[in-house]
């Protein structure tokens, strides 16, 4: 799994890329809860992400729970097929906001 | 010293002021014995006394040890100087009073003890005094007084003072027995509210279920109230709703902090139907007016007997015991403090909770007081000896088995160290209704079925994942699955993967062993451990409206796979056997 995060406009867009599963979750976890300390505006672009599992699921839910405490804005960008079949498994299609594109999202 | 002391006093009395005497004492006998009012009775002896010796005045001091002064508490004569109080030792009563000697103080100017103040202050004019002791053996309680002798030559005689000896003393024994007689009635008195706080504390415990009810539980006060309490009852829904507790301290303290726990958990157990936001509720309510630092341990649960599962949360009590059907305990440790000793420590969730399937088995909570409590050979009954009398008498009633614990600690004859409680929710007949109950058991898994396409076995390391994956994928084509349908079984076979490195080894090396093969028109995949068996009713998948990170994994696999069951390994070896199944189309 890569994890990397560059500026876009005003928001910080955070790539996640490969296998998101139990082994490197913790690291996408932290990458995302840093970004939402640092940034009112969070894109993730999951574009590259082959797989993701249950506990990476859960950390795109804690960042965006944590960044809608603080009244910041949380977008899942150019989700993977294989990412959304998850999100869709796990009800939470409905719950993220998602775009077509980062630009669209960091726009 | 002008005095001359009753020793010293050489006793003279004609015969007829002798017999007068004998008369007089029988009546100021008579009076105390007669008189409820000590007070009263004090006034009309000293009142017969200073007439018989025909005084101008008279007084009776007493003294109050514990503010160091002597108090009028009667006089006679035309000033009122009762409740006067004078510093102890002043004065030439107070000298007596001190001495346990009478004197006769013919010429008070001349005594450098009189203290003229009280006749600046009351206009009377004190010439001559004549004082005696009030004494019980060696204990000085106070003196009377006459003043000034309005016949004669104004003086008083040695006779007097033997005169006034002898009221001293009946007085001090009067003083003695009425003093002996109020402390009688207030202990009686402390006595009947404590009974009556223990009749009352008795009615807050709930009446026994009746027949064929699967609570029932036991209270024995070590004294006559208790600080232990439990209460139960049946919700509109058929679920049962209990509870017991354990106040710090003991006494009538501990016994009315008793009476607001239970009574805030009839109360509010009604509306809330959460053990965990309840005793969240119970502690804010304690905390905010806790006194002394006292603190409640409870556990408190709701139980359905349609289904056999129990919810509870444990606010610092002692681990209640969870019995199964073939005899295993699992003890229920305290996920959170006592209550009452910080309010709001918790979050919006309440107090932690746990999920428990009872499957004909029972739940035991009890103090520390049984356990702690002393068996007939001297020893402390503890954890182990509990559970040992309760496999003993496992065959028997509920009711039975408890009455069974506490006689080992109740045996009569001995004091207890601490109050008894404990009680017991029994799912054994509630579970013989349940068509389903067999469900939940793990079944036998088979021997090998179907063509066999994998079996290997990995350490449970998150890093293996990615070859688990990798071989189910390949596997699920190999089955003749579309690769969506595979990419899917890889998210399911994932999981419980996840499960076991997570739940069954709770992070621990272990080892799993991933079976896959082909049978009809299914793709069968095993998952074998080698951990301690899994309560099969604690998985379940969450609650998709509920949201919140984790508890995901389970809902996956239930989703994916078609079906999906633990069973006994088919070796008869420890461990677990996920079986899922996945329809080929």
């Amino acid at each position: 799994m890569n994890i990397d995060s560059k500026e876009l406009n005003d928001a910080l867009v955070v790539t996640l890329e490969g296998e998101v599963d139990l082994e490197h979750s913790p690291q996408a976890r932290k990458a995302l809860l840093d970004a939402v300390a640092k940034n009112n505006k969070v894109v993730v672009d999951l574009s590259g992400v082959s797989y993701i599992d249950s506990s990476g699921i859960a950390s795109l839910v804690e960042s965006f729970q944590t960044a809608r405490k603080n009244g910041g804005g949380f977008t899942l960008a150019a989700v993977s097929d294989s990412a959304l079949r998850v999100l869709q498994l796990a009800r939470l299609d409905k719950v993220f906001t998602i775009a077509a594109t980062v630009e669209e999202a960091a726009g | 010293m002008t005095s001359e002391t009753a020793t010293d006093t050489i006793i003279s009395v004609t015969e007829e002021r002798f017999g007068d005497h004998l008369e007089l004492l029988s009546e100021m006998s008579r009076d105390f014995a007669e008189c409820g009012d000590i007070e009263q009775a004090l006034r009309m002896g000293l009142e017969r006394i200073a007439d018989y010796m025909d005084a101008e005045g008279g007084a009776l001091f007493l003294l109050n040890d514990e503010k160091e002064v002597i108090e009028c508490k009667a006089c006679v004569g035309p000033v009122d100087i009762s409740g006067l109080t004078l510093p102890k030792g002043k004065g030439i009563v107070g000298r007596c009073v001190e001495s346990g000697h009478g004197e006769i103080v013919r010429d008070v100017s001349k005594d450098p003890s009189f203290q003229g103040d009280v006749d600046a202050k009351t206009g009377f004019k004190t010439r001559s005094i004549l004082c005696a002791p009030i004494t019980v053996k060696d204990k000085h309680l106070g003196a009377i007084e006459v003043l000034n002798q309005r016949g004669g030559d104004g003086l008083f005689s040695p006779s007097d003072l033997n005169m006034l000896m002898a009221l001293g003393a009946s007085a001090g024994l009067a003083i003695v027995n009425a003093r002996m007689a109020a402390e009688l009635v207030e202990k009686e008195r402390v006595e009947r509210e404590l009974e009556l706080a223990a009749q009352i504390q008795r009615s807050l415990l709930p009446s026994p279920g009746g027949e064929g009810f699967p609570v029932s539980a036991v209270n024995v006060p070590a004294r006559m109230v208790s600080g232990d309490f439990y209460d139960f009852f049946t919700l509109e829904d058929g679920r049962i709703y209990f509870c017991l507790g354990d106040v710090s301290g003991k006494g009538i303290g501990a016994a009315l902090t008793m009476a607001k726990a239970t009574s805030l958990f009839h109360c509010l157990g009604k509306a809330i139907h959460s053990p965990g936001h309840l005793l969240d509720l119970i502690n804010t309510e304690i905390a905010e007016t806790a006194t002394q630092g006292r603190f409640v341990t409870m556990s408190a649960g709701i139980y359905s007997p349609e289904t056999g599962e129990m919810t509870l949360s444990n606010a610092g009590h002692e681990p209640p015991l969870i019995m199964d059907m073939n005899g295993q305990f699992t003890e229920v440790p305290a996920a959170a403090p006592p209550l009452g000793i910080a309010a709001g420590i918790a979050g919006p969730e309440g107090f932690p909770e746990t999920q428990h399937s009872l499957e004909g088995g029972a739940i035991y909570i009890f103090t520390d007081g049984l356990t702690e409590g002393y068996l007939a050979d001297g020893s402390e009954m503890g954890t182990d000896g509990l559970k040992e009398r309760l496999l003993q008498t496992q065959a028997s009633p509920h009711d039975v088995r408890i009455d069974s614990v506490i006689g080992l600690i109740h045996r009569g004859g001995t004091p207890l160290r601490d109050d008894l409680t404990i009680l017991v929710l029994d799912d054994s007949d509630a579970v013989k209704n349940r068509p389903n109950h067999a469900k939940h058991l793990p079944a036998q898994d088979t021997d090998e079925e179907g063509a066999w396409l994998v079996d290997i076995r990995l350490p449970t390391q998150p890093a293996m994942l990615k070859i688990i994956r990798r071989v189910t994928e390949q596997s699920a084509a190999l089955c003749g699955c579309d690769e969506k349908t595979a990419q899917d079984i890889v998210i399911a076979v994932d999981e419980a993967c996840q499960n076991v490195i997570r739940h069954a080894y709770r992070g621990e090396d272990g080892e799993l062993v991933l079976s896959i093969s082909k049978s009809d028109d299914n793709m069968v995949v095993r998952l074998r451990d080698f951990a301690p068996p899994v309560d099969v009713s604690k998985i379940k998948p969450r609650d998709l409206d509920d949201l919140r990170p984790g508890g995901l994994g389970t809902h996956f696999i239930k989703e994916i796979m078609d079906n999906v069951e633990f069973l006994v390994p088919a070796d008869g070896e420890p461990g677990n056997v996920l079986r899922m199944e996945k329809r080929i189309d």
